[in-house]
């Protein structure tokens, strides 16, 4: 196998009448961060979700490493469920409003999906999960709820919860939009931190000055399709691109 | 939920403390049916719950005279004669009236009590002395007995009672004339409360019933064993004195009915009744209220779960029975919904006991309710944990047991509690499928004693005492499950 961890060709969603992703075509290489940026309704957020079976795309193949689904072939029924369960099982998502499990405490969010779906060991998750909270500075809090965390400190839970699943791939869903300004950075200090330690992630996000500082590459979606993609010194320092540009120059106007 | 489990498994150990049957095995043994729970016939004893009666006396003296040893076996009225057909039972003895159709398929015995009409009107009401005064006046019947009929006949217009008892009380208050009623009942009514408000006025000319025993045909040599028994406790005079302790009259000759309640045992107290019905209500409430709300709300919780996953689901065909069934459920009165499974049922070959059926009647009524609470308690669970849930690789019953039905429940709790306390008062309507649950108890209680007020308000009390536990219990269980939601 290549270095190639994520291959996406020709992805097509729509819902109704309406063409969210109109042929989609990217590659991630293993230990590479990939930003998805674009406007509201580009479609990254159906693309990143799309990658893990939240939506389930038309037609097109995904492939995560060594699972590949061809949705134009996806069978009906329970062996259709199965596969795309498999190539959910290969990436971990962080949510925008992290969805933790409110009634479990910050340790059990962790365990939970490695014990109860993966039937792994409670001791051994168990142990793998306090580091995971150790390394995104929250060993203290294991026994604690959600809600007694701040929101940073939750988003920061939702990472660990990720990374708890040992996905191929770590999906980020605008992680940080959903919070405070004062608190954006301690949750992109721990992104950041996943880049420099090997992990494969795709984000989706508004954080232009982070996607230039962390991603190896970055796409610019618009309408459904890829508009530009490349380094982000090239998309997001010196875009080709008008529909790119008009993009950015907004953004950082109001950034 | 686990508590309502632990609960309903505990109610059902205590109901398993029945006493084996007594063996020993010398004389012939000789199996009597009889129902318990008529009184002054068949009933237990509120202060020693030993059986006794009219008929149990009655039977125990023939038993002395025969050389039999006996056993009784309580059963109901329903299934006694189907009891006798299969050789659970030897012979009822339970006020059996002699008619043709029995004649001819039965062993029955010669009469030992003789009961006719009387017309009852309130004492001194001189405006009511024979049937025939009783047209165009109203009188208080049981439904179902001929002796409404008989009323009916007479041109009077009749309101249905359950019981003498309450006919009696009636009466008293005016809003009767008249009752026609089986002496036997009046004669007991009188002698148990020493009332003197009602009197018999006269005949209902109609000629009277004759009770026997009812043996198999096959047993010839038991019969005439009983019947020497009988014609000889006749003459030593033992029937006449039995039936002087019950009914202050003898009922064992014809036409021996007129009572004389020179020595009536008095009224008893109001304290006095409560005093001795309050355990019965107690064994009632503990053996059946308790456990037949329990397990009803357990069953038709479980059912309400697979309902509101059938509302909420995508198969259209599925969703629609749901739908069909809450609508249904919330549509009909729950005593029709009882009366559906008790008395309907039967009549396409699936007959129920009565505990069997309440607990299908009752925990079906409540499916129906708590379904729409579990399904709106499901749905406002946020989209995003169903989401996460599968992220993580949770399967469909995974999430729902580990994440949304502990969230759902937090929700759920309040609604989920009124049904429970509508529940445990909704078994009152256990009585009129031949539950003796809380309410009967206090029914037949009250029938006894006329003591409707003080009766009633205890019964009243015991629901009320098991509604503010359940209340307490709610409490704490809310607290709980709110644990994890801002402090």
């Amino acid at each position: 196998m290549t270095d190639i961890r994520v291959e996406v060709t020709d992805l097509h969603k729509s819902f109704g009448s309406l063409d969210v992703l109109r042929g989609i075509d990217f590659s991630v290489l293993r230990g590479t961060s990939t930003a998805l940026l674009g406007p509201s309704g580009s479609g990254k957020t159906t693309l990143l979700r799309s990658l893990n079976v939240l939506d389930t795309p038309d037609r097109g193949v995904v492939r995560i490493d060594d699972v590949s689904v061809d949705f134009s072939a996806l069978p009906a029924g329970k062996a259709g469920r199965v596969a795309s369960q498999r190539l959910r099982g290969q990436s971990g998502m962080v949510f925008q409003s992290h969805n933790l499990f409110p009634h479990r405490t910050v340790l059990q969010n962790l365990t939970e999906g490695p014990v109860v779906a993966q039937g792994r060991p409670v001791e051994e998750v168990e142990a793998e999960a306090r580091v995971l909270l150790d390394q995104v500075g929250l060993a203290d809090r294991a026994s604690s709820y959600p809600h007694q965390l701040s929101g940073g400190q939750q988003q920061r839970v939702g990472i660990a919860r990720a990374l708890a699943l040992k996905p191929r791939v770590v999906l980020f869903d605008e992680p940080t939009s959903a919070l405070d300004p004062e608190l954006v950075g301690e949750v992109l200090a721990v992104i950041k931190d996943l880049a420099s330690q090997g992990w494969t992630t795709v984000i989706v996000t508004h954080e232009i000055q982070f996607a230039s500082h962390v991603a190896d590459q970055v796409l610019f979606l618009d309408g459904g399709v890829i508009v530009e993609s490349g380094p982000p010194a090239q998309v997001i320092g010196d875009p080709r691109e008008e529909r790119t540009q008009r993009f950015l120059s907004r953004i950082l106007d109001h950034g | 939920m686990r508590q309502v489990i632990r609960g309903a498994v505990l109610l059902l150990l205590l109901l398993i403390v029945i006493p084996p049957p007594a063996t020993a095995q010398q004389q012939p043994v000789v199996k009597v049916g009889t129902e318990g729970t008529y009184p002054p016939f068949s009933f237990h004893d509120p202060q020693t719950a030993e059986l006794t009666g009219y008929d149990i006396e009655v039977i125990k003296a023939i038993a002395a005279k025969a050389g039999w040893r006996l056993e009784f076996v309580e059963t109901q009225w329903d299934a006694i004669f189907p009891a006798l057909d299969s050789g659970r039972i030897d012979l009822i003895a339970n006020q059996v009236s002699l008619n043709p159709e029995r004649a001819a398929k039965y062993g029955l015995s010669d009469p030992y009590t003789y009961s006719r009409g009387v017309i009852v009107r309130r004492t001194g009401d001189t405006r009511v002395k024979s049937l025939a005064d009783l047209s165009g006046k109203t009188t208080a019947q049981s439904s179902t007995s001929n002796w409404a009929e008989v009323a009916r006949d007479a041109g009077a217009r009749v309101e249905a009672v359950e019981g003498f008892a309450q006919a009696a009380a009636l009466l008293q208050q005016g809003r009767v004339d008249a009752i026609v009623n089986d002496d036997i009942a009046v004669l007991d009514y009188l002698a148990t409360t020493g009332s003197s408000a009602v009197e018999i006025a006269g005949d209902a000319g109609r000629s009277g019933s004759r009770q026997v025993l009812a043996l198999r045909k096959a047993d010839a040599s038991l019969l005439s064993q009983a019947n020497q028994a009988i014609a000889a406790l006749r003459a030593d005079g033992t029937l006449r004195g039995i039936s002087q302790k019950y009914f202050k009259a003898d009922v064992s000759v014809e036409d021996g009915g007129s009572a004389d309640l020179s020595q009536g045992r008095g009224p008893r107290s109001t304290w006095d009744v409560l005093r001795s019905t309050a355990w019965p209500m107690f064994v009632g409430l503990v053996k059946v209220t308790i456990p037949l709300t329990a397990l009803s709300f357990a069953i038709g919780l479980a059912l309400a779960l697979l309902v509101a996953l059938a509302r909420i689901s995508s198969y259209r065909a599925l969703a629609g029975v749901a739908r069909a069934f809450i609508s249904i459920i919330r549509g009909t009165p729950l005593l029709l919904q009882l009366f559906i499974v008790f008395y309907g049922l039967p009549q396409i070959g699936l007959k129920f006991p009565p505990f069997t059926a309440a607990v299908v009647a009752f925990s079906l009524n409540v499916a129906g309710y708590a379904a729409e609470v579990v399904r709106s308690a499901i749905l406002s669970v946020p989209r995003g944990q169903f989401e996460a849930a599968s992220t993580i690789g949770l399967n469909y019953s995974q999430t729902l047991r580990r994440i949304v039905l502990p969230q759902a429940a937090r929700t759920a709790v309040p609604p989920l509690s009124n049904t429970l306390l509508s529940l445990l008062k909704d078994t009152s309507l256990g009585s009129v499928v031949l539950l003796t649950e809380l309410f009967r108890e206090s029914q037949l209680a009250a029938a006894e004693s006329n003591e409707f007020l003080a009766l009633y308000s205890f019964a009243g009390l015991y629901y009320w005492l098991i509604c503010v536990a359940l209340s307490a219990g709610q409490k704490r269980l809310e607290t709980r499950l709110n644990r994890y939601v801002i402090v």
